[in-house]
């Protein structure tokens, strides 16, 4: 109580002191959460790409479109333990490129045995899991949210664009299921079956050869698998050896992707390492400054309370505990603040698919653990300033 | 039986190249339940001798022992014991703490220390009776008068039950009528508590009143007088 009465004598001190750590906090805290909601995103990327072999068309090749045989020539490679086609489709075809911490929305058609080999699990919010009809759809969480679609609902696939010419083509799908949110790629997906893929991807192809493909012989991708709990290197080894053996194709080597997504996450980390040293600087020099104001102002008090008794831990311990208590309001507020911005900008985005920020428990115990530390070394110089002050000087200061 | 012995306490201060003897030999006795005034000009040492009666500074040689315990021997953390458990200090400018309400401030004291009291608060209502400011509890220092709020710091001298109790020109900021009223409340405590008292005064009128004055000039001791005939203090105005 005394702590908060000394606080209260100085408001305008208080208030500018903790204002500062305010800003920092709440630095962090927005920064952080994008950070934490890129992060998110590349963990999926990394678990996923990390677990399974993509294989597309080799080098050089304009388009990615395979024989479907490919992936029986793939199941025999040494290591592999499974291999499954795969279509992907642009959901909102002609929507501008903005710069954008999010996956764009996409069509995926796959084989619903696939998932018993992803490391990336997917379940249902409501509804079916995966599609199992021709013209059924699952909706990612995300892409449920942007279009306001539930179960039972239809929504035409791809989205027609607002300038869309006259010959462009789409289908209308049933929800079957909404998936629940896995913070990474799955809440963007719009899931079909194969043969509804294979339709996708004749409606994408040039008028002039559409006819006289057979779709239903032609994959877009290739993702194969070890057996469950195959180490990166060996995946590498097993990719390696798809490439030697099956010709036309080419497999990505999983630890390249793997550390790919990981090179991007590190410019987070970097903008959240600058936010925090934000928050020290700002924060930390500001309770520095308002700490040694009060040691100054309050000599005479510290003397007093030397006089009857204190020991130097009994003074270094009450001004800590005003530093720290200071370094936690401040954390508080700011984290408070930083947590409705981003859940307000996350709502503001939620119908565009413009989700930015992740505030995770992880992050919250960080800023204001960060607060309160901050608050407790800024306060050390100044405490033990004020605890080994010679009571005699002490009670003869003149403020 | 003497409470407090003072040993050829001496101390030395180097100002620059001079060395200011602040005090330079003193000797003396102090009986358990005596009131002594302690006095002499500005620069004759009573403030260095209360610090050092007071275990706030270390003496340059010499001892001081209170009840029979021989003080230049503790460590710091020791001294900081016997000052909350053994002594109580007055001081001219109250010093008071303004964020505590008058209640807590009397209790400050046993905030540091293992209490002796048993029931503090208590023992800090029934002090505060005692110096009249029973309605006043709940007031922060700012909300009182200098008279009140040496009474309050009476009251907080005392909440240990100490042996001694050092006063430093405990009545320099109040007016005559307070001064009176404040040293008739301090002789009231000395004889109901039966706690010595060593006040530090320049004020000749109040020193006298004392049971005994001793007599400073450049850190020695002139004169060690009882006064066999204190006048009588004005009566306490409580409440």
């Amino acid at each position: 109580m005394e702590i908060f009465r000394n606080l209260a004598r100085r408001k305008l001190r208080s208030v500018l002191t903790i204002s500062g750590i305010v800003i920092g906090i709440f630095a962090l805290t927005t920064m952080g959460a994008m950070a934490e909601h890129f992060n998110a995103l590349i963990d999926g990327g990394v678990k996923y790409f990390g677990s399974s072999i993509q294989v597309g068309a080799p080098d050089g090749q304009q388009g990615s479109l395979l024989p479907l045989s490919k992936v029986d020539e793939v199941k025999k490679v040494d290591g592999v333990a499974a291999a499954f086609p795969g279509y992907s489709f642009s959901a909102k075809p002609g929507d501008v490129a903005t710069v954008s911490f999010n996956v764009p929305d996409q069509i995926v058609a796959g084989d619903p045995g696939e998932d018993r080999y992803s490391v990336l699990q997917i379940t249902a919010a409501r509804g079916s899991k995966l599609p199992e009809t021709r013209g059924d759809v699952v909706l990612g969480s995300s892409m449920a949210n942007e279009f306001k679609k539930n179960v039972g609902d239809s929504i035409s696939l791809p989205v027609r664009p607002r300038d869309a010419k006259p010959d462009f083509v789409n289908h209308p799908f049933k929800v079957v299921g909404i998936l629940n949110p896995t913070r990474t790629a799955p809440d963007n997906f719009a899931y079909i079956t194969i043969p509804d893929g294979q339709m996708l991807l004749k409606d994408s192809l040039p008028a002039a050869i559409r006819d006289r493909i057979d779709v239903s012989t032609i994959t877009m991708s290739i993702t194969a698998y070890g057996k469950p709990g195959t180490p990166l290197s060996e995946l590498d080894r097993i990719a390696d050896r798809i490439n030697r053996q099956v010709p036309g194709i080419k497999a990505l080597r999983p630890s390249d992707l793997v550390n790919s997504f990981k090179s991007g996450g590190a410019i987070f980390t970097a903008i959240t390492t600058g936010a925090a040293v934000l928050a020290l600087v700002v924060g930390g020099l500001s309770v520095v400054n308002t700490m040694i104001m009060a040691v100054t102002e309050r000599f005479r008090e510290i003397g007093l309370k030397k006089a009857v008794g204190a020991h130097t831990y009994h003074v270094l311990r009450e001004y800590l505990a005003e530093a720290v208590l200071i370094g936690f309001l401040g954390g508080a507020i700011g984290y408070l603040a930083g947590l409705g911005l981003t859940t307000l900008l996350n709502t503001l985005g939620k119908s565009s698919n413009f989700e930015l920020f992740l505030v995770t428990p992880a992050l919250t115990a960080l800023a204001l653990g960060f607060a309160v530390a901050l608050g407790a070394l800024a306060g050390v110089i100044p405490a033990l300033r004020a605890a080994r002050l010679d009571p005699v000087t002490a009670l003869r200061t003149t403020n | 039986m003497a409470n407090i012995e003072l040993v050829e306490l001496t101390k030395h201060y180097k100002q620059g190249k001079t060395v200011v003897r602040a005090l330079d030999g003193v000797t003396l006795s102090i009986t358990a339940g005596e009131f002594v005034s302690v006095v002499g000009r500005s620069g004759s040492g009573k403030t260095t001798l209360l610090d050092l009666v007071g275990l706030l500074l270390r003496p340059t040689s010499g001892r001081v022992v209170i009840d029979g315990v021989d003080t230049s021997t503790l460590k710091d953390g020791q001294r900081a014991d016997t000052r909350g458990q053994r002594l109580g200090f007055i001081f001219q400018e109250y010093n008071l703490l303004p964020a505590l309400n008058v209640m807590e401030n009397v209790l400050l004291p046993l905030r540091y220390v293992k209490s002796r009291v048993g029931d503090g608060k208590a023992r800090a209502r029934e002090l505060l009776e005692v110096v009249g400011l029973t309605e006043r509890i709940r007031h922060r220092p700012d909300e009182l008068s200098g008279g009140e709020q040496q009474r309050v710091a009476i009251a907080r001298s005392l909440i240990n039950r100490p042996a001694l109790v050092l006063g430093d020109e405990p009545t320099g900021a109040v007016d005559s009528q307070t001064s009176m009223e404040l040293l008739a409340l301090m002789r009231k405590m000395n004889q109901e508590e039966n706690v010595t008292f060593m006040i530090v005064s320049h004020d000749l009128e109040l020193a006298s009143r004392a049971d005994r004055m001793i007599r400073l000039k450049d850190g020695r001791v002139i004169s060690d007088e009882p006064l066999t005939q204190p006048r009588e203090a004005e009566p306490a105005v409580a409440g």
